[in-house]
């Protein structure tokens, strides 16, 4: 009991957050970016996700034990520091990434990594998450697993808006409605779908 | 359309269409930069001013002393550079927002703290190419001129139809479409506006290039 225990909440929380609390689907976290590694088509995902998965996990880790330090110190208006403590978190994941990438000197592989890194890791995705467990009062377990969740979320949210737009951009379709807009409009119906299955929006 | 008027547009077309950030080129419907913000928290005015002062005080500063600091080095190191500038720059905008707005600033959530690392403030570090003082204070206020134009036109919209009221004061009986408040309804209404902002923008187009062939 125990063990399970843990195991359990570790994955209902990282499936809350693939799920009900879509990044995008229900918080628009780095839809601005989303659109563009859709519009732009050369990203490769599975790179990206690799890289927001692992700078997600190893910032919110960080940002975990920040987040208690900031909120221990006996200094007002916190508010106004959290983020600039959590970006710190998310740089120091950004080192830390491309350390391990660096390291097996295979050039040819790390250099795409490596030019993936900052548009992974400066993302609203990443903050967002960081900001909602360090305000939310998660504990460590939930922190890893909302986090887990939340990068791997959006990851699909884009394997799914980029899916869609082989069937959205047909000739049928408006000039003015094409690329931008259509996508937009298209997220919006996939948001409303979780809307319906959730039955609420999450606080922002 | 005036004859002077004409011929500025049909000499400078192309170079509007890349430059003109408010309206031939906006950063929210053209390049879908700021999204988040406003597809979520910009569902009333109080919440488009909260957001809009935060992009008025953080885009261009950011911008400015980014572009002082990395001035041709570590280009690879420029994206932690400027998400750590704007994150600093962002404990000023935190204590202008709390002396403005009191408690009032809660009511866009996380989406204050996330303008530190939106692509609307840190989109310039994609770009290796040093950036001249002048041209990121220049470029700063128009782009963010451009997202207070789009931030205004989708939050008042949001709450006429969401809520029917402007400011907080009712205009309308009832709310003519609610889901207009959902982040559902917001990815809708900013995608229609998008088509409408570039069926305006082609129309310019034609229109200047119809007045080009006459003469």
């Amino acid at each position: 009991m125990t063990i399970v225990e843990p195991i359990l909440t570790f994955f209902f929380y990282a499936i809350v957050a693939i799920a009900a609390q879509n990044a995008i689907f229900t918080r628009a976290l780095g839809v601005s970016r989303l659109v563009k590694i859709v519009d732009d088509g050369s990203v490769e995902l599975f790179k990206f996700g690799a890289l927001l998965t692992a700078v997600q996990l190893i910032s919110s880790l960080l940002s975990f034990f920040a987040g208690r330090a900031l909120m221990g110190l006996a200094l007002p208006y916190k508010s106004a520091f959290l983020p600039l403590v959590l970006v710190l978190c998310s740089a120091i994941a950004f080192f830390i990434v491309l350390l391990i990438l660096v390291l097996p000197k295979k050039r040819a592989l790390a250099k795409d990594y490596v030019t993936l890194l900052p548009m992974a890791t400066f993302n609203c995705s990443i903050l967002g998450t960081l900001l909602l467990t360090s305000t939310g009062g998660y504990t460590l377990l939930q922190s890893l697993g909302f986090s887990l969740g939340s990068a791997v979320g959006y990851v699909l949210a884009v394997v799914l808006v980029n899916e869609g737009q082989r069937k959205i951009q047909n000739r049928g379709l408006p000039a003015t409605f094409r690329g931008l807009p259509i996508t937009l409009i298209y997220i919006g119906i996939l948001a409303l779908a979780i809307y319906g299955f959730s039955g609420h929006t999450p606080a922002i | 359309m005036k004859q002077e008027n004409s011929n500025y547009l049909i000499n400078n077309m192309d170079r509007l269409m890349q430059r003109d950030r408010i309206f031939l080129n906006n950063p929210v419907f053209m390049q879908g930069l700021g999204l988040a913000p406003i597809v979520v928290a910009a569902t009333t005015l109080h919440n488009a001013l909260v957001l809009g002062l935060g992009v008025l005080l953080l885009l261009t500063p950011t911008r400015l002393v980014a572009a002082m600091v990395c001035r041709g080095r570590w280009p690879r190191f420029r994206g932690v550079a400027y998400a750590l500038t704007a994150a600093v720059v962002y404990i000023g905008v935190w204590f202008a927002e709390n002396a403005l707005f009191g408690v009032g600033m809660q009511t866009v959530g996380l989406y204050l703290p996330l303008l530190v690392v939106e692509p609307i403030i840190l989109k310039r570090y994609e770009r290796t190419q040093p950036e001249r003082l002048g041209t990121a204070v220049r470029k700063g206020l128009v782009t963010t001129f451009g997202f207070l134009l789009a931030l205004l036109l989708v939050a008042a919209l949001r709450e006429l139809l969401g809520a029917g009221t402007l400011l907080g004061y009712a205009v309308a009986s009832r709310p003519v479409l609610p889901m207009a408040q959902l982040v559902s309804g917001g990815f809708i209404l900013v995608g229609v506006l998008a088509a409408a902002w570039r069926w305006m923008r082609n129309l310019i187009k034609r229109v200047v290039s119809m007045e080009a062939n006459l003469k």
